[in-house]
């Protein structure tokens, strides 16, 4: 199910970067639309569509806010639907935050596939190479961070079975809280010596330490990453040279579709179904590899 | 060929008049199981320690140890991190990184191997440990058992030529403790990697080691094979103490002061006693009569006890029915994950069951307002008694518990040196609680729940982490408890302690208690789940479950023919 997540990790990190980046800088309707549907049928193959519509359940309300707000503040436009406060409501504010917002709930929904793909490991993994104590010292707070919290929650569990710190009064619970905080950090620094120990008895301070990763930048992630980069470069220019601008004041723009204009309309789209096309690619492959056997 | 040779290995820590090591001579040779036992504070953790460099305690050293015939000192750095391998107590604080295939990859790393030799060792030893199907996870999602094998395995990726263990299995579940200890038999077998392992636990890898070192008290008492260490034992000076812990065929050989090769096994111990005490004429030690049940009102008393962590979990508790009189030990054994735990927060109120009702003293568990179920009648020591302490000193955490109880200053003074007198740890208040051995570490959280002036006590896993000596003392200790009125629920793995020490035992499975019954019906009725004495003394007597049953028995019988 998840064979966008299998290329390199500087593929992925590569593609959100340029989604993010056409999605955050533009205000174009037919650009934002795509990137949207791109965002939320990939977020649907990754987690479970019923997951993903009950995020809808929170971003629309969220969508129809901001779109609300901007006509209350800005009233720029030439076509008044009514007034409020004796002030104009126009189509072009109502436009442009409906735009606004679009734009918003995408970067979202891009944020929310990029957690599911790029893993922990796999930013470490980039980052890593430019610094690589860093990467190791990431790597330790991420385990310890857990650890803390199991701790955290049993320390207290105990102390309510000794009656201690468990009575109504807010400052007694506030005590407790500073207590058990003070217990915790005596043990975390007990365990680093051990977790220190560990690490000198494995060598660690040698000269020369080499990092480790499981990920491989194969020919098919090096074809990915030209691909990509191809569009990304074509949806830049297009942005550049005005062929993928779109204007809300004075008055709306009307949608050219001039042949320039709609393979521009077709690189933005191929760069924002791409995960979405490759995961249904695999399993129409998978489906027919299966019928086959 | 020798791998280590040590030579007048002396020790002192500083700030201490005591010698730890007094004159140590051992080697070590290649291929070797060497299992190192003695009781506490014996020394053997600090030599082991000092065998490798970079973990060795700050302290006045004497003395030499080679490897390889080269000086410790003198050993290349690479040499030193690489071809020896440590792998210490506890689980969780070796584990350096999030991820399994990292944690594996980082001696590797600290070598500066190149990728593709990485990827190769860690494949081929994820491979050999099982460890694939976990490969990909965080590693703060383990358990213990694979946490520790993780660590094993992450020490052999970098291709020692011996591993040192430092009571590797003692925070582990005794199926945890024997996978871990079959791995370790496979590695000296397989791969004719020389081991060096301190252990407590010593029915199974007493038998399975080629050379059994025993120390006390900084010196080393015998080093031979375990079969001749195992009759050795049996003339010394102080037989019951060094005998603790040892395997129940050994403790028995020894107990009837029997001549011949000592068995080490199951197996060899039912044979021997087959050969040498033939005579049945008695074949039942009875047990006296349980205070009679029912007059007063039971400490717990649970029906149909329902129980689940979240609503789509499946049930941990299925209708648990439970009752303790008052004034009882009572164990309670099952496997990991069935819910014996589970069971104990529901009892001291932790966890609220969702159907059924726990009542205790009579009282229903809702109707205890406030603190007033912790103070005066239940008092909960958890499975890891770190977890306890809060202050910086025993003392400290002992005076927090008595204001909160109301004591007058005097008054708190007498019952914390009455309590502490009884439970032998005196001479450890002024201490941090981090810095006590795992058994001092247990009494004194025994101390600071005991100061709650509870009528029922509920130990989680009393003996985990704690040495046989330990054990003892804590056995000892429940059952004056038990004089005094405490009635003590424990759940437990320890089928050896609960045999002698529990009063009525019984099984959690599916989430119901079986049949409770006294540990002599308990444990004779059983065959798997059951102590090493009982399976050793089956077939010829009834009802023996501890080792000092099965000396009795065989005494009154006439002894050994």
């Amino acid at each position: 199910m998840k064979a966008f997540s299998n290329f390199h990790p500087l593929v992925l990190f590569f593609y959100f970067i340029s989604v993010l980046l056409l999605t955050m800088f533009t205000l174009h309707p037919v650009l934002l639309f795509f990137s949207l549907l791109g965002a939320v049928l990939f977020a649907s193959m990754l987690e479970t569509p019923r997951a993903v519509l009950v995020s809808l359940g929170f971003y629309v309300p969220m969508f129809l806010l901001i779109a609300v707000t901007n006509p209350l503040f800005s009233h720029n436009g030439v076509t008044p639907l009514f007034f409020m406060n004796d002030n104009p409501v126009t189509l072009e504010a109502i436009l442009y935050g409906a735009a606004a917002a679009g734009m918003v709930i995408s970067v979202m929904y891009w944020c929310r596939c990029y957690n599911t793909v790029v893993t922990s490991d796999k930013f470490l993994y980039l980052f890593g190479k430019l610094i690589p104590k860093l990467s190791l010292i990431l790597s330790m707070a991420l385990r310890f961070v857990p650890l803390f919290k199991a701790q955290v929650k049993k320390i207290s569990r105990i102390q309510k079975t000794m009656g201690l710190y468990s009575s109504e009064s807010k400052v007694d619970r506030l005590r407790g809280g500073f207590r058990v905080f003070s217990a915790i950090v005596t043990w975390s620094l007990e365990n680093a010596v051990d977790t220190a120990a560990s690490m000198r008895a494995r060598g660690y301070g040698l000269p020369g330490r080499s990092n480790y990763s499981i990920y491989r930048f194969t020919p098919r992630d090096g074809a990915a990453l030209g691909i990509l980069a191809v569009l990304l470069g074509g949806s830049l220019w297009g942005m550049k040279t005005k062929v993928l601008e779109f204007s809300y004041y004075p008055r709306v723009a009307a949608l050219s579709l001039t042949p320039v204009v709609l393979a521009g309309y077709a690189v933005v789209s191929a760069l924002m179904f791409l995960p979405f096309l490759i995961e249904v690619k695999e399993n129409l492959v998978w489906n027919y590899f299966r019928s086959k056997i | 060929m020798e791998l280590f040779s040590i030579k007048d290995l002396s020790f002192t820590y500083p700030d201490e008049a005591q010698k730890v090591l007094n004159s140590v001579n051992l080697t070590v040779s290649e291929g070797e199981f060497m299992v190192v036992c003695g009781p506490s504070g014996c020394g053997k953790t600090t030599l082991l320690r000092l065998l490798k460099r970079e973990l060795s305690p700050h302290g006045k050293r004497e003395g030499e140890i080679r490897y390889l015939g080269t000086l410790q000192e003198e050993l290349d750095d690479r040499v030193s991190a690489g071809e020896i391998g440590f792998v210490m107590q506890n689980p969780e604080n070796q584990v350096v990184t999030d991820k399994v295939w990292h944690e594996l990859a980082f001696g590797l790393e600290n070598l500066g191997l190149p990728n593709g030799e990485i990827r190769r060792r860690v494949g081929e030893m994820a491979s050999f440990f099982g460890i694939n199907r976990w490969f990909d996870r965080k590693t703060s999602e383990l358990s213990g058992g694979q946490k520790q094998l993780l660590n094993l395995a992450s020490v052999m990726v970098m291709q020692p030529r011996v591993l040192i263990l430092d009571e590797p299995t003692s925070q582990l579940d005794p199926v945890g403790a024997a996978e871990f200890i079959t791995t370790l038999h496979k590695l000296n077998r397989d791969l004719g990697l020389t081991i060096l392992l301190v252990e407590h636990r010593l029915e199974e890898v007493f038998a399975i080691a080629d050379k059994a070192v025993v120390m006390d008290r900084g010196r080393v008492l015998f080093n031979d094979t375990p079969r001749t260490v195992g009759g050795l034992l049996r003339d010394c000076p102080e037989k019951g103490r060094m005998l603790l812990g040892m395997p129940s065929a050994v403790r028995i050989f020894s107990g009837l002061n029997a001549t011949g090769a000592c068995p080490l096994t199951v197996k060899e111990g039912r044979l021997f006693l087959k050969a040498h005490a033939s005579n049945q004429a008695c074949r039942r030690i009875e047990d006296g009569e349980l205070k009679p049940l029912g007059k007063e009102l039971p400490a717990v008393q649970t029906k149909e006890l329902w129980f689940r962590y979240e609503r789509n979990l499946p049930d941990v508790l299925k209708g648990l029915y439970l009752t303790v009189e008052q004034g009882e030990i009572f164990a309670v054994l099952g496997e990991n994950g069935s819910g014996k735990s589970t069971m104990l927060r529901a009892i001291s109120g932790q966890n609220a069951a969702y159907r059924g009702k726990v009542e205790l003293f009579g009282k229903k568990l809702q109707s205890y307002k406030g603190t007033e179920l912790y103070r005066h009648n239940v008092a909960f020591l958890p499975q890891d008694p770190q977890s306890v302490f809060l202050k910086p000193t025993v003392k400290q955490d002992f005076q927090e518990i008595c204001s909160a109880m109301g004591y007058e200053k005097q008054e708190a003074e007498g019952v914390v040196a009455r309590l502490a007198e009884q439970l032998e740890i005196s001479a450890l208040l002024d201490r941090h609680p981090y810095d006590l051995s795992g058994g001092e570490q247990q009494r004194a959280a025994l101390c600071k729940v005991l100061l709650l002036r509870p009528r029922l006590l509920l130990l989680d896993e009393p003996t985990k982490g704690i040495d046989a000596y330990a054990k003892n003392t804590l056995e000892q200790i429940l059952k004056e408890l038990q004089q005094q009125g405490i009635t003590t629920i424990m759940v437990t793995h320890d089928v050896e302690f609960a045999a002698s020490c529990a009063d009525r035992c019984a099984m959690l499975f599916h989430g119901e208690i079986m049949d409770a019954e006294r540990p002599r019906e308990f444990f004779s009725t059983n065959t798997f789940y059951t102590t090493a004495a009982s399976r050793i003394s089956r077939t010829l007597y009834e009802n023996t479950v501890t080792v000092e049953d099965v000396v009795e028995l065989c005494s009154r019988n006439g002894g050994l023919q």
